[in-house]
């Protein structure tokens, strides 16, 4: 049943850790006799999540003390995917350790007196969203909104990127980081994102992913006048990745409000993209897990990065699904058909194998002392427990744009608050609406008992977070529940 | 470790700098359990980025700090300011780190502050005035960094950071001398591991994507020999997706027709290919005796052949696409099924 990946009689390091690594899930797969593996030990990763979480971490996260908001971002939204929340005490400590990573000048830090930094702000911002609320100590009005959009703009580059910090590297991981926080807290403007989609558009490579980013190329002027940039060759900088892939689409999705006003109209290719997405997918051998990049392993924290992208595809054509009519639905679904296919449209998000995904996660991607991992051998870590458990989260919840949420949305938006801009009801209705699709329920592998938290398609939180913190920050009322 | 170092507060040139700790008034939740030697070194680096010294001494420290935990952001960004303010000699930067870039490669930071030395190194070359930084020419500086280069790649053939470093290295400098030897480099990383994607990426970044240089107007020619390049190494090992990504890349680039290549991939679809051995045809290298058959990736390149010839062809890509759902390729089902019914879409409205 399982076939070994064809080496063609032509064997290379890419084939022999190929092998190696087969060899090794192989042993993973559920047999007949063997005790039932399919089960998410829920309450082991817990466990593991929880003793980070209250005795610290070890002395090997020295490594990641430039990243301390993600250790707790990690954490908390390990647990909210867990369906755990926090005691009232522990939720303080968390709110005030958050705070002391913010800078006086604007942005959050990877630590208390860390310069700030894109990728410590995304964290820190979201980890709020999950702990904080409105009012004193509750940390959300303690976020200078203000110095924070300086600092962006102050991160701004000629060709629409940003550098993660000053004088730091440009990459779209950045860009994700900057584009979600703007979002949340509603400080996004066109003149912030001015040229930005130009800069991810040229981060897609010829094989469809997305690349960290691109080399402008500038025509030099005879005056004192800055340079002009080239529209091309603005060549992507590395090869298509998964994690690139997810913070530029997911950028995308966000910028399509101001993509559709712009004069230029900026274009990815969706149909190369989609290609690439599904040939990430590892073969039945490899359990159905994703890898980062074209003949490279299996890597259970991109069951989230490429696994997580399907939903945003529903997102990247999102306009479309707004204006089209249901009657238009109903009849394209009546084609005459062959019998190995059924009658039902195939939508853009259901063109990869979820359950195998599942699979994956669930034999190999489970520690036995709890939390998830990268692939056995390997200890967990916090980074593969979030990613790991988000990936089961979007191969069991198929999270869609939802019109008829946003029709609500847009019926309650309140007019009267502060600062009204065309984009501000856009950007957020658009963001509220993600909700699970009725109707077309995914297999939770293993049973319901295995079901974990839906996760925001954009911003990898929970649609209760997304709501509580954006509701504040666009000064909305509280929508209705979903069904 | 062999012996612990002496801690700050006990060495008389740092009695002047009041250490900063991390945490003053929180009890901080999930915190690293930090070892003495670095709890020190981030205190003393916090105390001295408070009072924004830059100075000789600040060097060192940072280099402590950056040697215990590469990925510090902020020591490597205090510290390149400082060596700018202090108008350090950058060639000598440049060597300190080449030891710590070849030992931890896989961090961002390691990369991103050799870019930084070399945007200053140029900027000083150009202005003559950098005669203190670098005894040495753009290209010799960028030369040694490509040798530099290589050997990282050596050790992680993959590394993406050196990859990608190696890629804006060549653009920023943009001198001829440089481009003209990376496809030599590419060959014989490809040489290493034909399945290696970083590499495949290169080459198509260095032939088509940085405009064309001297000795290669004639694109026509370019284009034959990537060809052939390519298809030779489809012969090789013929279940390699980063070889039918290239030549789907290039062929995509230059806006030409799949079908151009029909011939040479239709052999990869069957399982007993009926190929004369005797007939060596360069244009279209068949199988290597090795080789498992039918190549999924061979299918599929057909299928879009047929796809993009439209009419009743679309009908002859569909059964191909279902042969890969079905056989070749079932994690995929759904996504052949979904060009199925995209296919039979575009015949309906055709008809």
């Amino acid at each position: 049943m399982a076939i070994p990946t064809p080496v063609d009689s032509y064997p290379s390091p890419t084939s022999k850790s190929q092998s190696e690594t087969e060899e090794i899930l192989l042993t993973h797969l559920p047999t007949d006799s063997g005790p039932s593996t399919s089960q998410l030990q829920k309450n082991s990763h817990l466990q593991f999540v929880a003793r980070n979480l209250i005795q610290g971490f070890p002395v090997r996260y020295i490594s990641q003390d430039a990243s301390q908001p993600w250790l707790l971002f990690w954490t908390l939204q390990s647990l909210s995917m867990l369906q755990v929340v926090l005691d009232p005490n522990n939720r303080q400590r968390a709110i005030d350790t958050l705070l002391a990573f913010q800078h006086p000048e604007g942005g959050f830090g990877g630590g208390p007196g860390q310069m700030p930094h894109l990728l410590p702000t995304y964290a820190a911002v979201c980890a709020l969203a999950i702990v904080g609320k409105p009012g004193e100590k509750g940390g959300w009005d303690a976020i200078d909104r203000q110095k924070m959009y300086d600092f962006f703009k102050s991160l701004k580059q000629p060709d629409g990127s940003f550098t993660v910090s000053r004088n730091g590297e440009v990459d779209v991981r950045g860009i994700y980081c900057l584009l979600s926080v703007a979002t949340l807290l509603n400080i996004i403007t066109p003149e912030l994102v001015e040229g930005t989609p130009e800069f991810l558009a040229s981060c897609q490579t010829y094989e469809g992913g997305f690349a960290s980013a691109s080399f402008p190329y500038f025509v030099p002027e005879p005056s004192h006048s800055a340079p002009t940039l080239l529209s091309s060759p603005r060549p992507p900088l590395g090869e298509a990745h998964g994690g690139y892939t997810f913070c530029a689409v997911a950028s995308w999705v966000l910028l399509k409000p101001f993509i559709e006003h712009s004069p230029s109209k900026p274009l990815i290719n969706t149909r190369l993209l989609t290609r690439w997405l599904v040939q990430m997918q590892g073969v039945p051998i490899e359990l159905g897990g994703f890898k980062g990049r074209t003949n490279k392993l299996v890597d259970g924290c991109y069951a989230w990065w490429v696994g997580g992208c399907f939903a945003l595809l529903r997102g990247l054509d999102e306009e479309a699904a707004y204006h089209k009519d249901d009657h238009e639905v109903s009849t394209n679904a009546n084609e005459k058909d062959e019998d190995w296919v059924d009658d039902e449209e195939i939508e853009i998000d259901d063109v990869w194998n979820p359950t195998a995904l599942q699979e994956y996660l669930l034999y190999a991607g489970q520690h036995p002392a709890g939390g998830l991992r990268d692939k056995p051998p390997k200890p967990a870590d916090a980074y593969h427990t979030v990613y790991c458990l988000a990936g089961l989260s979007t191969a069991q919840h198929r999270m869609n744009p939802d019109r008829t949420r946003r029709k609500v949305l847009e019926a309650l938006w309140d007019e009267k608050s502060e600062n009204q801009t065309w984009w501000m009801k856009e950007v957020y209705t658009r963001s509220m609406s993600w909700s699970e699709a009725i109707g077309k329920k995914r297999t939770v592998l293993g049973g319901e008992g295995n079901r974990v938290n839906a996760t925001h398609p954009i911003f990898n939180l929970t649609t209760t977070h997304t709501e509580g913190i954006m509701t504040h920050f666009y000064q909305q009322p509280t929508p209705p529940k979903r069904q | 470790m062999s012996s612990s170092p002496i801690p700050y507060a006990e060495q008389p040139e740092w009695a002047d700098v009041v250490p900063l700790p991390q945490y003053e008034s929180i009890d901080p939740l999930a915190p690293i359990l930090y070892t003495n030697e670095y709890k020190d070194a981030t205190d003393y680096l916090r105390g001295i980025v408070k009072v924004g010294e830059k100075s000789q001494r600040v060097l060192k420290l940072t280099e402590h700090v950056i040697r215990l935990n590469p990925a510090h952001y902020s020591a490597w960004q205090y510290r390149c300011e400082t060596l700018l303010a202090i108008k350090a000699p950058l060639d000598v930067e440049l060597k300190l780190m080449d030891e710590i870039a070849i030992k931890h490669m896989k961090t961002y930071q390691v990369w991103h502050h050799r870019r930084l030395l070399m945007t200053h190194l140029l900027r000083s070359t150009e202005t003559d005035k950098g005669l203190q930084t670098s005894s040495r020419s753009p290209a010799q500086i960028a030369t040694s960094e490509l040798t530099l280069i290589a050997r990282t790649l050596a050790e992680d053939s993959k590394n993406y950071h050196t990859w990608s470093y190696r890629q804006w290295l060549l653009a920023f400098f943009s001198d001829d001398s440089l481009w003209e030897r990376e496809l030599d480099f590419v060959d014989s990383m490809l040489n290493l591991d034909v399945r290696n994607n970083s590499a495949w990426h290169h080459r198509f970044f260095v032939v088509f994507q940085n405009g064309v240089r001297e000795g290669e107007e004639d694109r026509d020619r370019i284009l034959r020999r990537e060809l052939i390049y390519v298809k030779q190494n489809i012969s090789l090992a013929p279940n390699n997706a980063s070889a039918w990504n290239y030549v789907r890349g290039i062929l995509d680039f230059n806006k030409l027709p799949y079908s151009t290549l029909a011939p040479f991939v239709q052999p990869y679809t069957v399982s007993h290919p009926d190929t004369l051995d005797d007939l060596v045809d360069l244009e279209n290298p068949p199988p290597s005796r090795g080789a498992q058959l039918p190549c999924p990736a061979a299918i599929e390149f057909l299928a879009d052949v047929y796809e993009r010839e439209g009419g009743d062809s679309v009908l002859k890509a569909t059964e191909l696409w279902k042969t890969l759902g079905n056989e070749h390729d079932t994690i995929r089902k759904r996504y052949w099924e979904f060009r199925v019914k995209e296919g039979l879409r575009t015949i309906q409205a055709q008809s």
